[in-house]
């Protein structure tokens, strides 16, 4: 066995046995909890973001779509929450071919300014409509009435949902990063126009990775609403949700496989920790920490913190490689 | 010889026992503490109000545990010396930021019950927070008391670890409508209404409630407009009124909208003869100061009125002036200070931390209106955990401060109309 | 044209001369240097703060805070791009929303942390009172922001457009080791650039203090409509955020009085997004 193998090994025990590790406290639990839902936003976001490349900061439309449609199917039908979930990606798929036909076409910054712009307007959209409780928003079962609700008082059931979903979503990420699909929104990323001139149906396959996306963010919608048990216009489609999956995915890395999860396991804690530790003397510091860090991170590792191991493996690669060329 | 080694032994293991005893006794006296967590919003867009329930917490806690005499002759737990129910144990607040979104806001209210151990939690300013903060609470079966958030629903969800001391939307629409019924029997112009509220969850939930009260009450709403709270201009909403020109004019606004408003009504040199402004931004402290000068004779509600000097809320008055460095106690933080009394007295009462003795206590407080710091007629709590004697006054801005006008009951000064504004 | 309605117009374009001019600075290193900056709206913020402060501090009016504001942001924009900006160019895209961003937020709760949350005004006379002119009531700290909003960004197109500093600008812009090999040092333009970007930034700022509340977060509401401004007008056109600007502005308040003011923002997303359909490179952006 290599050591990197044993590496991997110690870390998916640790991952699996997290819960167990902080039995004693509900807090860390949570936190485990909550690292695990910001990673599975932030990994559905890296499919359309990084590794097409198409920066979407609009993604906020369908994390709220996902929270909606689960609360939607407890209001309106009195049915588990978790049921609205597939309907909330269905509906995701279905409202990213609405939007993307239009945007995916624009390039760059104007592609993420016109997801800004649909965001904002989903959301100011539904703060006027009555179903989907105005304003005020809506909540889901106060009282679980069984356990198909989802609610529970400990973290520990989340974790392990949240981590077989974003091991679902990891699985599947890599599936397209090796197959041709990944190979297309590779060359689209690096130069759509050499892309289109190689035959690659460049618009259709950007298509195919935004509604992806979109159906996996709506998942974490969904479940975040299980988890909290409400959700308003601004904690559903507010700007700050779209942000968060960006600065994730790009901090740990985008468009690599565990770059979101890097990215959360970084700043959910981070923001969780210096709320708790910071936030009640109030005058905001815990965001002035964060916001140095996040400040930070950007100024030395621009291409997140990934970027860091990728660095040690080619130096290393690039020793073997002299080696070798001296044993010619 | 032996037995005396024994008995010097055993008489120096008693010695060691009673003096662990005594030891352990005194240290358990005096770090008893009770902790009470608060969650409030001290970043985001409302972090000026939840650093104004902060230093409300912080008077509260230093009146039980250090006293003040004057307090002391209306108020029994103002004595000093902590709470007298649990043998002087000091209150400790402990407060968090719920940064103004419901998942902060549930994620601190289980770290206060989880790790730090609070006795009971009092949050959390905005209904959405309060709604998904209390059902930790719930859970966990600590209490937990509501000071502000008016949506009905709250206290419609079964829940047995859940109070609210504030009055909800519906106490304020009765009040509106029986001042206003009272004005049109004085023989006022109250034709036509207009509500102007913002479009989050604060203006749209007191708007429809108010629309249908004074629907009931046989008040025409002529106009509503809604509008969102961050906007950059207000001019085409103000021009809207000026062109229909109502007799009675309610706005609903946070403090930035309810500043554009003030100044672009007397920018465009327009004024009802009744202006309503319902809490919220109009109270807030940046507000009075800045725009008190031109909103002379402007209508407001509030749970706070100073009142007579000497009386429970003067003297808290003057406090909280001392603490915040002039700002006098306002709507917002005259409902926080309640609740923290509330729940000092409760826990006094329950002569306990256990949660469950509190919120038997909490069922049983009875307070007076001459006993409380907010104008209700009291404090008590029906079976789903509301204040049912919970009520606001009606204030009226006279040089630069709120004064209480209605009812009259409670009022210190008349009511002066029309609006006089600039 | 009811004589309202001409009221709502004119309060429009007053209203979007003022948004052409706290975009004009973001449009111009955007265009220059294809960085979108998520702290633009903190950098108003900032200078609204500015102005605050000369007035508690020293009693002064727009006619100190504005040079003063100027000065302040020109400075802070400086030291972004030396400090920040310049590093994370290096990167991938994403890297200018992940630092600037983190940038943001420094800067919004850090003021929160100086100035505390309370909101603060300007003396609504500090900069004259309204006048009538034609029936028409024009507020004056609007009208001065208006005026100087155009006059600002006009010259900032002047500047760009017919002078020398400007072309060496915009050769950078197109081409930066095109722009060295004839002798123009790259760096020093762009830090230029996001000089007076700051400038015209700091100027925003010090003048919608005078009639408009200041409190730390309010850039966040600023920086979404900058950010419509200029990619409506196009990145990189200052004209282009001159007309967007203005356009934004009336589309604003005459769909706020005719249609209702919740719905003043869903018409110009829509607008935005309906231009962006036909011209994907906005008004006056090159294709």
């Amino acid at each position: 066995m290599t050591r990197r193998r044993l590496i991997q090994i110690l870390l998916v025990a640790l991952v699996l046995a997290y819960p167990l590790v902080v039995a004693g406290s509900p807090v860390w639990a949570r936190l485990g909890a909550l690292v695990l839902l910001a990673a599975i936003g932030a990994s559905a976001w890296n499919i359309v973001g990084g590794y097409a490349g198409q920066v979407s900061v609009g993604h906020s439309v369908f994390f709220g779509i996902g929270a909606y449609s689960a609360v939607v199917t407890y209001t309106q039908l009195g049915l588990p929450p978790i049921a609205g979930a597939p309907i909330g990606m269905a509906l995701s798929v279905l409202v990213a071919a609405v939007i993307g036909v239009p945007t995916l076409k624009l390039s760059g910054h104007y592609f993420s300014m016109a997801t800004i712009a649909v965001a904002e307007l989903v959301r100011v959209l539904s703060s006027t409509s009555e179903f989907l409780g105005g304003a005020q928003g809506l909540g889901g079962p106060p009282v679980p009435r069984s356990v198909l609700d989802l609610s529970f008082i400990s973290a520990t059931p989340y974790y392990y949902i949240f981590l077989a979903v974003l091991a679902g979503l990891l699985w599947l990420t890599h599936a397209i990063e090796h197959g041709r699909m990944g190979f297309y929104l590779r060359a689209i990323k690096d130069s759509e126009r050499a892309a289109r001139s190689l035959g690659v149906a460049a618009g259709r396959y950007k298509l195919y990775a935004y509604m992806l996306s979109a159906a996996f963010t709506a998942l974490a919608g969904s479940l975040y609403l299980t988890m909290f048990g409400f959700v308003d216009p601004e904690s559903g489609f507010g700007i700050l949700i779209s942000v968060k999956m960006v600065v994730m995915a790009a901090l740990g890395g985008a468009g690599q496989l565990f770059g979101p999860l890097v990215g959360a396991l970084i700043l959910v804690p981070l923001e969780e920790l210096s709320n708790s530790y910071l936030g009640g003397q109030g005058a905001g510091l815990t965001f002035v920490v964060y916001g140095a860090i996040i400040l930070i991170i950007a100024r030395f590792l621009p291409s997140g913190l990934l970027s860091l191991l990728e660095r040690r493996r080619s130096a290393a690669s690039r020793a073997a490689k002299t080696v070798d060329g001296h044993a010619d | 010889m032996v037995d005396g080694m024994v008995g010097a032994t055993r008489r120096a293991l008693a010695a060691v026992a009673a003096l662990a005893a005594f030891g352990l006794g005194v240290s358990a006296q005096a770090q008893q503490v009770v902790k009470i967590g608060a969650v409030y919003p001290l970043s985001g867009n409302s972090a000026s109000t939840g650093n104004y329930a902060k230093m409300a917490f912080e008077m509260g806690a230093d009146i039980i545990n250090n006293g003040n005499p004057e307090l002391a002759k209306v108020m029994p737990l103002a004595k000093g010396g902590g709470l007298p129910g649990l043998k002087g144990a000091k209150i400790q607040m402990v407060i968090a930021d719920n940064q103004g979104t419901p998942a902060a806001g549930q994620n601190q209210t289980l770290r206060l019950i989880t790790e730090e151990k609070v006795a009971a939690v009092i949050c959390c300013y905005q209904s959405g927070i309060t709604l998904t903060a209390s059902a930790v609470a719930e859970r966990y079966g600590i209490p937990f008391l509501n000071a502000e958030s008016v949506a009905a629903n709250l206290t419609e969800r079964g829940f047995k670890w859940f109070f609210r001391t504030t009055p909800v939307a519906a106490d304020f629409a009765k009040a509106y409508s029986t001042f206003l019924n009272e004005q049109k029997a004085a023989g006022r112009k109250v034709d036509s209404i207009a509500i102007v509220h913002e479009n989050t969850e604060y203006g749209n939930s007191v708007s429809s409630v108010l629309a249908d009260a004074f629907a009931k009450a046989n008040l025409p709403v002529t106009q509503k407009i809604a509008y969102s709270a961050n906007s950059t201009d207000v001019q085409p909403q103000v021009l809207q009124l000026k062109e229909k020109n109502p007799d009675v004019v309610i706005f609903i606004s946070y403090t930035s909208d309810a500043i554009l408003y003030a100044k672009t009504m007397k920018e465009l040199n327009w004024k009802p003869a009744i202006l309503i402004a319902d809490d919220g931004g109009f109270n807030d402290p940046a507000f009075v100061k800045a725009m008190g000068s031109v909103t002379e004779g402007l209508i407001s509600r509030s749970v706070f009125a100073s009142g007579k000097p000497g009386s429970v809320a003067a003297i808290l008055d003057d406090l909280y002036k001392k603490k915040t460095g002039g700002d006098g106690l306002d709507d917002v933080s005259a409902r926080v200070l309640q609740a923290f009394f509330v729940m000092a007295e409760a826990i006094n009462n329950a002569g306990s931390t256990d949660p469950a003795k509190i919120r038997d206590a909490l069922r049983a407080v009875e307070l007076k209106p001459e006993q409380l710091v907010a104008g209700y007629d009291g404090v008590k709590f029906d079976d789903k955990g509301q204040n049912v004697q919970a009520s606001t006054l009606i204030t009226q801005m006279r040089n630069g401060n709120y004064v209480s006008v209605w009812p009259k009951a409670r009022a210190t000064h008349e009511l002066v109309l029309p609006y006089k504004g600039w | 044209m009811s004589m309202t309605l001409v009221q709502v117009v004119v309060s429009g374009l007053l209203l979007g001369a003022v948004y052409a001019l706290f975009s004009s600075g973001l449009t111009l290193i955007w265009g220059m240097m294809n960085v979108v900056n998520f702290a633009h709206g903190d950098f108003v913020m900032l200078g609204m703060y500015t102005a605050v402060m000369i007035w508690t501090a020293l009693g002064g009016g727009p006619w100190a805070s504005v040079p003063a504001a100027a000065m302040v942001i020109a400075t802070l924009g400086i030291a972004s791009y030396f400090l920040l900006v310049r590093h994370i160019m290096r990167g991938p895209m994403l890297a200018q929303i992940l630092g600037t961003f983190g940038l943001a937020l420094f800067l919004r709760y850090g003021a929160l942390w100086t100035f505390g949350a309370n909101f603060k005004t300007l003396p609504d006379d500090l900069v004259g009172h309204s006048f009538i002119l034609a029936g028409i009531r024009f507020e004056g700290a609007r009208v001065l922001a208006g005026v100087v909003g155009l006059l600002v960004t006009l010259l900032l197109h002047l500047l760009l457009t017919r002078t020398a500093l400007g072309s060496r600008m915009l050769a950078v812009s197109e081409d930066a080791t095109a722009a060295q090999l004839m002798g123009i040092r790259p760096q020093r333009m762009q830090a230029l650039a996001w000089g007076m970007a700051g400038a015209a930034t700091g100027i925003a700022g010090a003048l919608i203090a005078t009639f408009f509340y200041t409190s730390p977060t309010v850039g966040e509401t600023l920086a979404i409509v900058a950010f419509v401004t200029v990619s409506f007008g196009g990145f990189g056109s200052v004209l282009g955020a001159l007309v967007a600007g203005l356009v934004i502005g009336v589309v604003e308040s005459l769909s706020a009085y005719l249609i209702g003011p919740v719905y003043k923002d869903v018409i110009v997303y829509i607008l935005f997004v309906a231009v962006l359909w036909f011209r994907p490179q906005g008004l006056m952006g090159k294709a």
